[in-house]
């Protein structure tokens, strides 16, 4: 069992056993080969991994993006095994941000408009006010009816962290949230995502390439061929 | 553990869907434009059909009275009423007498053009100084104004430049000699009277009677009409004289089915255009399901975000209903007001080919019928890949795939479509009047919607096995139409169907053409000669032996007479009579005969014989035998002349309407009818190229009969086949425009999958042209497959038509045919190239960038 807990009883994600097998029924790809992991309220944990190690889908069946194939995986108090796909996207309105490495913008809305969408799907009353708030914290309160079309790749980061940590979730997912930006930029964005993280006091998991990065973070996870090698302080 | 059904709202409301729905709806609807264009098309089609046939049916039952001519007309044939009858009609109201024959207008020595025709086959039409009743008669120099000189006729536009006459010229009818007063504009009861061979030309009564043509047992009409005072049910009085007088022969209309003949005519024909309407949606909805799935595969990303963001396939599917019912209702209302708003420009093109010019106005019945027929057809295209769509993954993005799997639709959907293909069934079978007719419609477009969804994959199969080619650009091209997202069936399918319709229309219009115009006249007699009195027979066939010895003449007796009773009742009490008993249509023309006439097969019981003297016997037309379930023995009951004549059915024939000759559904025993006033009819069928001569020999012998060449009668039909064509190929021609839009919308769903490959191909080294050649060579083959499945399919459609329903003689132009195939292929392979152009200008290193 390759799971790293520190002694803090608040944890909030708690995987068991985690597998997930992709593709066909004649030619089944297993993913991850049974995993284990518990992150705690408030960490930030790195997920490192060569292209193809499963991290992705680590993230995937985390966030509730994916159901796994076996094995129990609970965040932020839902049983995520019990749960179907609508049921996941429920679960996650106001307590999973997700952050993506191609940003993922509505490209038929405003800066304003994309943040705020998570916040009306979780029925808060005044998402646009919250969401222009929000917008000011990552530097962005001057681009509020821009598009996403007229912003630069990192500003779309920003409006995409802005998109995620709007409701004020408990757990942040983000994955390579650097990998499209150049290096001057991804410092920037890998700051103001630290920073917010801090601020809002909620857990992290980061999957990236960037080892300078990782180690910033509060513990490191290694993962190869579907299985956490390590799992170290950051 | 915390549990989602203790959260709040898990599903947005409808204005919440509505608020996120209007944000994501691109402003210049990129994306959902081949939906509104192909609903919009489909919509206009409908609207403006059924807008145009309700303000026509409806312009002629508004204006019963004037094409009538009265609020009830009384008819009777070969006499004219009694004055106890005359008297009776008085009672009722105010009375207007008119009688109507055809008669041959003769040009007075040193009138008109002296190169021209001297005579011509007009209907003549003696009126009383109370016509009209209802209406003005138009006339050029104004109105016309009762009475009308003895001397004096009225003419009709054709008959004046038939003839090369004026007002103040003089013409013959019969014995007598007119001087033309005016020349008609519009007659108010034109429509009323129904088809005729001839120009009208109005004299008074006392005129007619000069002219000597109505005797004893002429052909001709005599018309009562009736003014009832204001507020006088006319329905129940026809009824009431029907129920009095069933005895007497009388065929009685009131205003409420004034022109029952081209009333049941125009309703056909608007719904055979409706038909062919609801072909053009099932076209379009192939268009809205190639486009909403093209849509919703655009905004696979947005879909997928949404889903990270907390949306349930119940939120994705309010979110993309709202959209497409937004620009759905948009095109579907933008579509039906054209439709209605395009009836008084097809009414100034149309000119006086329909017989009434309603004026503007909106039909709620038709557009909304129009606008139902959209939003299911909507509805039915674009459920299946909304359903797919909400199903879209958000772990699809950190996968970064690009197309989902297809997946079965679940129930839920299933149903609703099913619901909703019930319910256009439903509005398609009931909304039109003839239920069989819209049911077998229905069946065939579907039998050919789903040979060519079989045919379409067929297409792609096939390509797949064909030995692959060696030359490179080739093979591209016949792997492009099998290829994953390859458009292939939906274009084998839309443009199938809208080509098919076209070249199983040029079928039939051509094949009835070239019969008419080549196989009729061969079996055609020549000459039709009407209304020869009864003893003038000997002298008909001395005068046509006379100029051709070797003719064939057949004369036969004319009568008009009315089935009054069948089957031990009458017909006045029946409620059950068959759609197809035309036989029970008022007035048909009988006769009687010793010995079987030519062009029928006895099939079942005896002919009388010769010299039978016995009670009055009829052979009846097996057809009409078996509609109406009588059989030899059966007793029939006919009114001729005002008597009523009861007859048993001693035989049963089988008509070869082949012949084109007079051919007669019953035919009397000579026992009953040879001393009743009648006239005679004949036919003359020539060997030589002697019809001018003849036709003048039997004008001199003969100059108050009716001589008409067959060529005459066949240029009438085939102007009207001409027009009626006009009609559905204009109807048809939006099918193929819905086509096309599909076309347009498969290249434009296919352009990054395109993209991609001239990117590649010019990286490898093709040039400009070199890619061109692989578009057109696919385009090609998908136009090549569209022909031939055309021709097939559209071919055999047409045989079975001609042979089958009809039972002409196989006789397409094929040149024609193959043109309106080359035409449509020429189209698809045109609109291909010209839509790859855009690939020629794009440069490998940018776009290798953005790939």
């Amino acid at each position: 069992m390759h799971m790293l807990s520190d002694d803090r009883s608040d944890i909030i994600v708690r995987a068991r056993n985690i597998r997930l097998t992709l593709g066909s029924a004649q030619a089944p790809v297993e993913i991850l080969k049974g995993l284990d992991l518990d992150i705690a309220r408030g960490e930030s944990v790195a997920v490192l991994g060569a292209s193809g190690s499963g991290k992705s889908s680590l993230m995937a069946v985390l966030s509730g993006l994916e159901q796994a194939s076996g094995g129990e995986v609970n965040v932020a108090g839902f049983d995520f095994g019990a749960l179907d796909e609508d049921a996941l996207a429920i679960a996650r309105r106001g307590h999973v941000g997700i952050i993506l490495q191609a940003f993922h913008l509505l490209p038929t809305m405003t800066a304003l408009e994309n943040v705020a969408v998570p916040l009306e799907l979780a029925g808060h009353e005044q998402a646009f006010d919250r969401a222009s708030k929000e917008l000011a914290a990552v530097g962005l309160g001057h681009r509020l009816s821009h598009y996403p079309s007229q912003l630069s790749g990192g500003e779309q980061q920003r409006v995409a962290i802005a998109r995620a940590m709007a409701p004020d979730p408990e757990i942040i997912f983000a994955d390579e949230p650097t990998g499209n930006l150049d290096g001057k930029t991804s410092e920037l964005i890998s700051d103001l995502l630290l920073k917010r993280q801090k601020e809002t006091e909620a857990t992290l998991m980061l999957i990236t390439h960037d080892r300078a990065l990782a180690e910033r973070c509060d513990r490191v996870i290694e993962i190869v061929d579907g299985r956490i090698l390590n799992a170290q302080r950051g | 553990m915390r549990s989602v059904a203790d959260m709040p709202r898990p599903s947005l409301s409808w204005k919440q869907s509505w608020h996120i729905a209007r944000r994501d709806l691109h402003t210049r609807l990129i994306g959902l434009r081949l939906l509104f264009v192909c609903l919009f098309l489909g919509v206009a089609m409908l609207g403006a059909i059924g807008s145009l046939t309700f303000a026509v049916t409806n312009e002629i039952s508004a204006r019963g009275q004037t094409i009538l001519g009265g609020d009830i007309q009384i008819e009777m044939s070969q006499r004219e009423a009694s004055s106890a009858d005359k008297d009776l009609f008085s009672e009722l109201g105010d009375l207007s007498e008119t009688i109507r024959m055809r008669a041959m207008a003769r040009r007075a020595v040193g009138t008109g053009d002296a190169n021209g025709p001297n005579t011509v086959l007009t209907e003549l039409k003696g009126v009383d100084n109370a016509y009209p009743l209802f209406g003005t008669l138009q006339l050029q120099d104004g109105t016309y104004v009762a009475p009308l000189a003895d001397d004096a006729v009225i003419i009709g536009k054709a008959l004046s430049e038939r003839l090369s006459l004026n007002p103040g010229d003089r013409v013959f009818y019969g014995e007598a000699e007119f001087l033309i007063k005016d020349i008609i504009v519009d007659e108010p009861d034109r429509v009323g009277e129904g088809f005729t061979l001839g120009p009208v030309a109005i004299v008074s009564m006392e005129g007619l009677r000069r002219t000597g043509l109505i005797q004893p047992g002429s052909l001709f009409k005599s018309k009562y009409r009736i003014r009832l005072a204001p507020g006088e049910d006319a329905v129940a009085l026809r009824k009431r004289i029907e129920a009095q007088y069933a005895s007497s022969g009388w065929d009685i209309n009131d205003r409420e089915n004034a022109a029952p003949g081209t009333s049941r005519f125009l309703g056909r024909m608007g719904q055979f255009l409706s038909l062919i309407g609801l072909t053009a949606l099932a076209v379009a909805g192939i268009g809205v399901n190639n486009g909403i799935k093209s849509y919703l595969s655009l905004r696979q990303r947005s879909i997928a975000t949404f889903k990270i963001l907390g949306a349930t396939s119940a939120d994705i599917t309010r979110i993309y209903f709202l959209q497409i019912g937004f620009v759905s209702i948009i095109a579907i209302t933008l579509g039906v007001l054209t439709g209605a708003l395009t009836v008084p420009l097809i009414l100034a093109v149309a000119g006086d080919v329909l017989p009434v010019r309603p004026g503007f106005a909106l039909y709620p019945l038709p557009l909304i019928t129009s606008m139902a027929y959209g939003a299911l057809i909507a509805f039915i295209f674009a459920a299946p890949p909304l359903a797919r769509a909400k199903r879209e993954s958000g772990a699809a993005l950190l996968r970064a795939t690009t197309s989902a799997p297809l997946r079965r639709l679940d129930r839920q959907t299933l149903t609703r479509i099913g619901f909703a293909i019930f319910t256009l069934f439903a509005l398609i079978v009931f909304g039109e009047r003839n239920i069989i007719f819209s049911l077998w419609v229905i069946g065939a477009i579907l039998a050919v919607l789903l040979l060519l969804l079989a045919l379409g994959a067929a297409t792609r199969w096939a390509a797949h096995k064909v030995p692959r080619p060696r030359h490179p650009l080739l093979r591209l091209a016949l792997t492009n139409l099998y290829r994953p997202g390859a458009q292939t069936t939906a274009l084998v399918v839309a443009l199938g169907l809208a080509l098919t319709l076209f070249v199983t229309l040029a079928g039939i219009q051509t094949s009835l053409s070239n019969e008419m115009k080549n196989r009729v006249p061969d079996r055609a007699p020549d000459l039709f000669v009407l209304d020869v009195p009864s003893y003038e027979g000997d002298r008909l066939r001395a005068v046509v032996n006379n100029e051709a010895a070797d003719a064939e003449l057949n004369i036969v007796p004319a009568l008009r007479g009315t089935v009054v009773s069948y089957g031990g009742r009458r017909v006045t009490d029946r409620e059950d009579i068959p759609g197809d008993a035309f036989l029970l249509r008022g007035e048909r023309g009988v006769t009687y005969s010793a010995t079987l006439p030519e062009g029928s097969e006895l099939i079942k019981g005896e002919w009388w014989a010769a010299d039978y003297a016995g009670p009055l016997l009829v052979s009846l037309d097996a057809e009409q035998a078996e509609v109406l379930n009588l059989d030899v023995g059966d007793m029939l009951t006919v009114s001729v002349l005002g008597r009523e004549m009861q007859a048993r059915i001693a035989s049963l024939r089988r008509i070869n309407w082949d012949t084109m000759g007079f051919n007669y559904v019953m035919v009397f025993s000579p026992s009953g009818l040879a001393n009743a006033p009648h006239s005679l009819t004949a036919t003359i069928t020539l060997n030589g190229d002697n019809k001018g001569q003849v036709a003048r020999s039997l004008l001199a012998g003969f100059p108050n009969v009716p001589v008409i060449e067959t060529s005459e009668i066949l240029n009438k039909v085939r102007s009207l086949l001409e027009q009626m064509s006009a009609a559905i190929v204009a109807a048809a021609s939006i099918t193929i425009l819905a086509g096309i839009a599909v076309l347009i919308g498969a290249i434009s769903a296919s352009r990054q999958m395109r993209s991609y490959d001239s990117i590649i191909l010019k990286t490898l080294g093709a040039t400009r042209r070199q890619i061109l050649v692989t578009q057109a060579l696919e385009y090609g083959l998908i136009a090549a497959v569209l022909a031939i499945i055309s021709l097939l399919l559209g071919m055999t459609a047409a045989w079975f038509v001609i042979i089958q329903v009809f039972e002409f003689g196989w006789a397409p132009d094929w040149g024609i045919v193959l043109a309106t195939l080359l035409g449509g292929a020429t189209i698809t392979l045109g609109i291909g190239l010209v839509s790859s152009l855009s690939l020629m200008a794009l440069r490998p290193a940018q776009a290798l960038q953005r790939v």
